[in-house]
């Protein structure tokens, strides 16, 4: 699929076939798209575990679930359970940026040098850095990016995907996660009911209302022109309610046994 | 154990057939009567009516008074909807269906309880 149709296409998949199996090599390719993110000094705070659902004990998966995604955590096939190690600035001490400045990536010609590395970037910046209350909130913030490269990648190979969060207290014990990681989300992987357009493309606010220009208050002009554009190339697709969607859900609801 | 008065009188019955008309259109516990049979049913067995099974779900805290669903029950209620479900001696396929009807009824007054598929 063409990379503005993935972005189009991508919808919170909430009805998986709950007997089909993923490929293995999907699963690979999905953490492989979540491995190349752009990630702040290259720190790499996420860490996934994927785990096949029909291997999880029925009394472990009971427990997992959360009140409002029991049942797409059920259907799901695969689980990706996403989590951010906060260690990692602190044990890799400005060694990956020094990868960043040796391939080429950072250069003298923005400042980059090892000692700059050693003597200013990692003592007076990242390290303090992490005993900062922002530090979570920054890393999780490149943890989503690296999941969402992770999520796009699950659509452009057929598969449905959604995010749900999952009881971190019986995931740390059953998948034997280390105390200090943050749990973060659990990425739902499966083949998708649902159809392509699964019912349109969800409301969303106002983009006035989300972007700004120049300063806070001033929204950003949305040229129509634009928005043409975009839905021509099927980023922008046809909004949700599409026809046929209730009907849609009726017929998964009848498939599953699921109530109405 | 009956119900004081017809179940259509509920005002939770009432809720979920506004909810069931405004998600699927028309009526549908006109069109499928059978619903509000297997709802009776199901209150028959717990000895509660409608607007009490509802009202077990959710419980009050003592401070604020403030109205909040209750997990626990509303997982106690989940056993007694599986302890109904075995008492109908009906294929899994048909019990599933009865057991959705309750979930539904109880889906449509604000209470979500994930039984999972059938």
């Amino acid at each position: 699929m063409d990379f503005k149709e993935v972005i189009g296409y991508r919808r919170s998949i909430r009805y998986f076939d709950p007997d089909r199996e993923v490929e293995r090599e999907k699963i690979q390719k999905i953490l492989e798209a979540m491995r190349i993110a752009s990630c702040a000094v290259n720190a790499h705070w996420l860490q996934a575990i994927v785990v096949r659902r029909a291997d999880i004990p029925p009394d472990v998966l009971e427990a997992l679930k959360m009140p409002v995604a029991a049942l797409v955590q059920e259907l799901a096939p695969v689980h990706i359970y996403c989590y951010l190690d906060p260690s990692v600035v602190v044990k890799t001490k400005g060694k990956r940026l020094k990868e960043l400045h040796d391939v080429g990536a950072l250069n003298p010609t923005h400042g980059w040098s090892h000692k700059f590395v050693d003597e200013f970037v990692y003592p007076q910046i990242l390290e303090p850095l992490t005993k900062s209350p922002a530090y979570p909130v920054a890393a999780a913030f490149d943890c989503g990016g690296a999941g969402t490269q992770g999520l796009l990648m699950a659509f452009e190979l057929g598969l449905g995907a959604c995010w749900t969060a999952f009881n971190a207290d019986v995931a740390k014990k059953y998948l034997g996660v280390p105390d200090h990681w943050l749990p973060l989300y659990e990425m739902n992987v499966g083949y998708s009911l649902e159809s392509r357009d699964a019912g349109g493309q969800r409301p969303r606010p106002p983009f006035e209302e989300l972007y700004h220009e120049g300063r806070y208050g001033v929204p950003f002009r949305r040229d129509p022109v634009v928005v043409k554009d975009l839905e021509r190339d099927k980023v922008l697709t046809p909004p949700a309610p599409l026809p046929g969607r209730k009907e849609e859900i009726r017929r998964i609801a009848k498939q599953l046994g699921l109530p109405e | 154990m009956g119900l004081a008065r017809p179940i259509q009188e509920y005002e939770s019955v009432a809720q979920w057939r506004q909810g069931l008309a405004a998600q699927w259109g028309g009526d549908p516990l006109a069109e499928d009567p059978e619903k509000l049979e297997i709802l009776a049913s199901f209150c028959e067995f717990t000895g509660q009516d409608p607007d009490q099974l509802v009202a077990f779900c959710f419980l009050r805290k003592k401070d604020s008074g403030v109205r909040f669903g209750s997990a626990v029950r509303q997982k106690e209620l989940a056993a007694r909807i599986r302890a109904w479900k075995e008492t109908l001696g009906l294929p899994p396929r048909q019990a599933q269906g009865r057991q959705n009807q309750v979930l539904s009824f109880l889906i449509h007054n604000g209470v979500s309880i994930q039984m999972g598929i059938g």
